[in-house]
């Protein structure tokens, strides 16, 4: 069982690694997606026990599940969601401001940016 | 809830494919909202002794409002007045967590002093029990429910206007947020 | 800023202000400490605010409060110690604890008076130099509130009593001084050498900092008179480390070898600034610091050593650079660090005969006096003729007679000639040395020989010879400061006895003794009277035969030029500015190449600890209990839709997929007996999916099709393929290892599940989030509410047009 959810964590997280490193700005939010939800698998797993749930009246002798890992992916799952949402406006806003979700245009574009700052610098300092 | 005349208007000027958002969907939500914040009240009532807390009553609450928006599409979404005072719920919710945080500092006791302390008698009405988690709980569900709300109203929002009579209407509803 | 949490603690803790000085029984009692203390937090942003409400009031607000200032020092002189001490964090020994004693005193006169007189400078000056670069003439009101924050920080510094107050106000000072000496901030140069100074006195005031650390370390408080009176008791000495921490910070900002080249560069700033920078405030502060840690310094005898060779090749070094400069502010620049060569000398001869402390704060004194002067001369010298170098002016007494008599007066007092407190600066300098025996009185003649020689080359230069540049009048305001100051000079020239008071208790504080001096003019052939003599004739004949021997000094400045520590900090900045350029490229650059940086070293690092760890029992497999079927088929179905997620072309496949590992981890939770996070999984991920789409609505159908058309790069590609799965192996060692083995077979959950009946609860869950970890929650909706603020201000300026 251990080793099952270490796999599983394991190909979330690989999945999103390799969406990550796409030129695809809403890939890379996708990634982050699964990342997130490899952690939460992660911080769940993570539980000593595993059982009947945590709520009362409990069953005497039965094993009861781990309430604080619980808590602490409840939490997880809630920040991961809204920095999936800030992230999917930040998206949002690269395209209204470059018109490209491409990362390699980004690039290009920025690259260009600096070139022209450059060029500004130096006539300014001649000046 | 608004009059159901303008939901039809606003279908009919979003840019959603009609065959989509059919009146059977469109009643079907409307009926469903009232339902839906029941269930979300009930979760966060009840959370101190069942499944669910304010983090659930707050996305179940905003599911319901979500469930509008495929309906009638987003344009009619940003007019709601519940949509456009998610921000101030969520702040609203931040200022009660605060406060159920802080407040005892001010007496000297440690960060989030509960209120009764344990072993004290509690009043019940119903199944909620007057006990300040539960307000903070209630700061918690605020804050969530704002936050969704509030990202799909500026999302309604971000949308372009239907160029046509109607576009004088003011439904931008402000810049709050 | 700083100054706003400091005010209102000083506000808050208003009625538990002690005073050491006096007692508050008898109601309210004068406090000068604490006024001073009021001074020194609120001049700067006083006077700023007065600037931005009326540009032209500035000046009043500086004047007012160094007037103040000035006011409540003298009172203080009068009625003696006073002291604040308030608790500041006191979990960490840390008080706002202000002593106003005999040095703070000394140094706060200084800052405050000599601070006066360059305001009320400066209300002329600065309109003109604004003017004369054709700038708006309400920029004087940020220089007049940089200017009042230098003086409230060096008052601050002066008193403060607790190691960390200390650098904080000793930073203050540097920050200070950046803003001012890049007030001309169209001037690249001007900007250049306030980031020098600003580099080398701020990384100097690390260690600084370090060395507070470590006294608090060895002696166990940050509180400096509790430290001295243990390191007296025979406790612990200072260390050399801690030692050479601290007086490197003093010599970075007093300029001395081989931090002194940031000193000369700092000329580009306004001329009343040098003028402070010079004598009151920046490079007296280093001198202070060390008056200040001296009976610390003493009990590290070595240093004081250093401190003495230091001097004297600053002294030396500089003394000859500034008989070469052709700027009349350069020459100055390097009689600065010459003269405080000569202090940081007599600082370090006092480790034996105990006269140079006294004599050392003798020094800064007269040399402020006389320093001020001849830069505030030197302004209004450049303002009237529009000319920087000394071979274009000449002749100068005949348009402006005041002015030559006044700075006449500065350059004899700090020539050491009689009749001024120069003479006596000397005959305690030259006592101190007598102390010490014949090459330390060797190098004290030639010190003084070299003083005499460039401030005769400046004040010939500029006022004496023929007449090469026309003299437009000088405002009165230019001129009074510079009279007042040459009076200063020769009134206490005849009447040293109130200088030698102040002296006397400064030194006392750093010497832990009381001393006595009683400057006084001796006609008779007693040594120092020889020495002066001796420099006296030295110095003029090198004055007359100056163009047989320059040549050579040239030479020497050439080399140190070439080969001094400038270029080293050249060299430096440079390649740190390179080093930075790389990083940028490698990293910034492309969001991938980022995302790589990141994964490769880290899963390097984490290869590295698995080798170096026994991975004997590391790993179990676990057992798979009855029941846990469904268990195991949903985290296969969760593995397939997370690969699935990272294969479609289309973004609308692509949520979708991501929804399923979405709804997969949600069922996984439910199997897991968490039914709160299974709820919440599947409304979020609900959730989610509905906003991603209504997102992806927003985006042009073309961008995002392009965006799914384009080919990936095939060696990318594969390259992406490779490192994921890196990431995935490693994500697998980690977490399989890191379930393998939990530290803790107690968990604290068993406490929480008894106790949430306590909390009036019956979900354990709800309890923990509201109750028992509530902080976390707490934590959780300020994030939520941050990415809302985020996600609202991104979309109201991304409105699409």
């Amino acid at each position: 069982m251990t080793l099952l959810f270490a796999v599983a964590v394991a190909i979330l997280f690989g999945s999103g690694a390799y969406l990550l490193l796409k030129h695809d700005l809403v890939r890379v939010v996708i990634g982050m997606v699964l990342i997130s939800n490899a952690a939460n698998l992660f911080i769940i797993s993570a539980g000593l026990s595993r059982g009947q749930a945590p709520i009362y009246p409990l069953a005497d002798g039965e094993p009861v599940s781990d309430p604080l890992v619980q808590a602490m992916t409840l939490t997880a799952i809630v920040i991961s969601f809204g920095v999936a949402a800030l992230l999917l406006a930040l998206v949002y806003r690269v395209y209204t401001s470059h018109l490209s979700l491409d990362l390699d245009e980004l690039a290009e574009a920025d690259e260009r940016d600096e070139a022209v700052r450059d060029l500004a610098t130096l006539t300014g300092r001649q000046r | 809830m608004s009059p159901s005349s303008r939901y039809q208007v606003d279908a009919a000027q979003s840019r959603i494919d009609p065959s989509v958002t059919t009146v059977l969907t469109q009643t079907v939500a409307r009926l469903l909202l009232v339902p839906i914040f029941m269930v979300a009240l009930a979760i966060l009532v009840k959370g101190y002794a069942d499944v669910g807390d304010g983090f659930s009553a707050g996305v179940v609450a905003a599911l319901g409002v979500l469930l509008q928006d495929v309906a009638f599409g987003y344009r009619a979404i940003g007019r709601l007045t519940i949509v456009r005072l998610a921000p101030y719920g969520a702040l609203a919710g931040a200022l009660i967590a605060l406060g159920v945080t802080f407040v005892p500092v001010l007496t000297g006791e440690p960060l989030l002093r509960h209120r009764p302390g344990a072993g004290e008698p509690v009043a019940h009405l119903g199944a909620l029990e007057l006990i300040t988690p539960v307000l903070f709980d209630i700061g918690v569900f605020l804050v969530v429910f704002g936050f969704a709300v509030g990202v799909i109203g500026m999302i309604a929002r971000m949308h372009p206007r239907p160029i046509g009579p109607s576009r004088g209407t003011g439904a931008t509803g402000g810049d709050e947020g | 800023m700083l100054a706003v949490p400091f005010s209102l603690l000083l506000f808050v803790s208003n009625g538990t202000l002690a005073t050491s000085g006096n007692t508050m029984d008898g109601g309210w009692q004068f406090n000068p400490a604490a006024s001073l203390l009021a001074l020194a937090v609120l001049s700067g942003p006083l006077t700023w605010l007065v600037g931005r409400w009326r540009p032209g009031l500035a000046w009043v607000a500086g004047a007012l409060l160094a007037g103040g200032g000035l006011t409540t020092t003298i009172v203080a002189i009068a009625t003696g110690d006073s002291g604040v001490d308030v608790a500041w964090a006191p979990s960490w020994g840390l008080r706002l604890a202000f002593d106003l004693d005999g040095l703070a005193r000394l140094y706060a006169l200084l800052a405050t008076g000599i601070g006066l007189l360059v305001v009320i400078y400066a209300r002329r000056y600065v309109p003109l130099h604004l003017h004369h670069q054709g700038r708006d003439e309400r920029e004087a009101g940020p220089f007049f509130a940089a200017f009042l924050l230098f003086m409230g920080a060096m008052l601050g510094l002066v008193m403060a009593r607790d190691l960390i107050a200390l650098f904080v106000f000793w930073d203050v000072t540097a920050l200070a001084s950046y803003l001012l000496i890049s007030y001309d901030r169209q001037d690249a140069n001007a900007r250049a050498s306030a980031l020098m100074a600003l580099l080398v006195t701020g990384i100097s005031a690390l260690g600084l900092l370090v060395a507070a650390l470590l006294i608090e370390d060895r002696y166990g408080t940050f509180d400096l008179g509790a430290v001295i009176a243990a390191a007296e008791a025979g406790d612990h000495s200072l260390g050399l480390t801690t030692g050479i921490l601290i007086v490197s910070a003093a010599l970075a900002k007093s300029a001395q070898l081989p931090f002194h080249f940031w000193l000369p560069r700092a000329m580009a700033a306004p001329t009343p600034v040098s003028a402070y920078l010079h004598s009151a405030a920046m490079v007296a502060a280093g001198v202070f610091l060390i008056g200040r840690f001296y009976p610390l310094l003493a009990t590290e005898p070595r240093l004081l050593d250093g401190l003495a060779v230091v001097g004297a090749g600053s002294m030396a070094i500089s003394g000859v650079l500034a008989t070469t400069r052709a700027d009349i502010k350069q020459v100055l620049a390097y009689s600065t660090i010459s003269q405080y060569g000569y202090v940081v000398l007599m600082l370090g001869l006092g480790g034996q005969g105990h006269y140079g402390a006294v004599a050392a704060v003798f020094y800064v004194v007269a040399h402020a006096l006389a320093k001020t002067a001849l830069f505030l001369t030197a302004g209004a010298v450049t303002e009237a003729t529009g000319e920087r170098r000394l071979d274009r002016m000449g002749g100068l007494w005949r348009s402006m007679p005041a002015l030559a008599a006044g700075s006449g007066a500065a350059a004899a007092g700090l020539a050491a000639l009689p009749l001024t407190v120069g003479f006596f600066k000397d005959e305690l300098f030259f006592a101190a040395a007598l102390e010490r025996g014949p090459a330390a009185v060797a190098v004290a003649v030639g010190g003084a020989t070299l003083t005499i020689v460039y401030i005769g080359r400046f004040w010939g230069g500029i006022f004496l010879g023929p007449r090469r540049a026309t003299a437009d009048p000088v405002p009165l305001a230019l001129v009074g400061p510079v009279v007042v100051l040459g009076a200063a000079i020769l009134l206490t020239g005849v009447v040293p006895g109130p200088v030698a008071r102040l002296a006397e208790a400064a030194a006392a504080v750093s010497l832990r003794e009381a001393m006595t001096v009683s400057p006084a003019y001796h006609l008779d052939t007693r040594p120092e009277n020889l020495m002066a003599l001796a420099s006296f004739v030295l110095g003029g004949t090198l004055l007359a035969t100056r163009r047989f021997w320059s040549p050579a000094a040239m030479g020497l400045a050439r080399i140190g030029q070439r080969f001094g520590p400038a270029r080293a900090y050249g060299r430096g900045l440079d390649g740190f500015e390179r080093f930075s350029g790389a990083m940028r490229r490698v990293e910034v650059r492309d969001l991938r190449g980022r995302v790589a940086t990141i994964l490769l070293p880290a899963g390097v690092l984490v290869i590295i600890a698995l080798i170096a760890t026994p991975t004997r029992d590391a790993f179990s497999f676990g057992t798979i209990q009855r029941g846990d079927a469904g268990l195991v088929m949903i985290l296969i179905a969760t593995c397939g839709a997370g690969i699935a997620s990272t294969l479609p072309r289309d973004h609308l496949s692509m949520a979708l997929t991501v929804s399923g590992v979405g709804y997969c981890l949600a069922v996984t939770y439910a199997l897991f007996g968490a039914p709160d996070v299974a709820l919440v999984a599947v409304l979020v991920e609900t959730m989610f999916a509905l906003l991603f789409l209504g997102m992806l609505s927003l985006l042009p159908r073309r961008v995002l099709a392009e965006e799914a058309a384009e080919p990936e790069n095939h060696h990318h590609g594969r390259r992406d393929a490779a490192l994921a799965v890196i990431a995935g192996v490693i994500a697998l060692v980690v977490s399989w290892s890191a379930l393998s083995r939990p530290t803790f077979r107690e968990s604290v959950a068993v406490d929480y599940i008894e106790l949430a009946p306590d909390a009036h609860a019956r979900d354990v869950v709800t309890v923990i989030l509201t109750d028992f970890r509530g902080l976390d929650t707490m934590g959780e909706i300020t994030v939520i509410g941050i990415a809302m603020l985020g996600i609202a201000g991104l979309l109201r300026r991304g409105r699409l047009r």
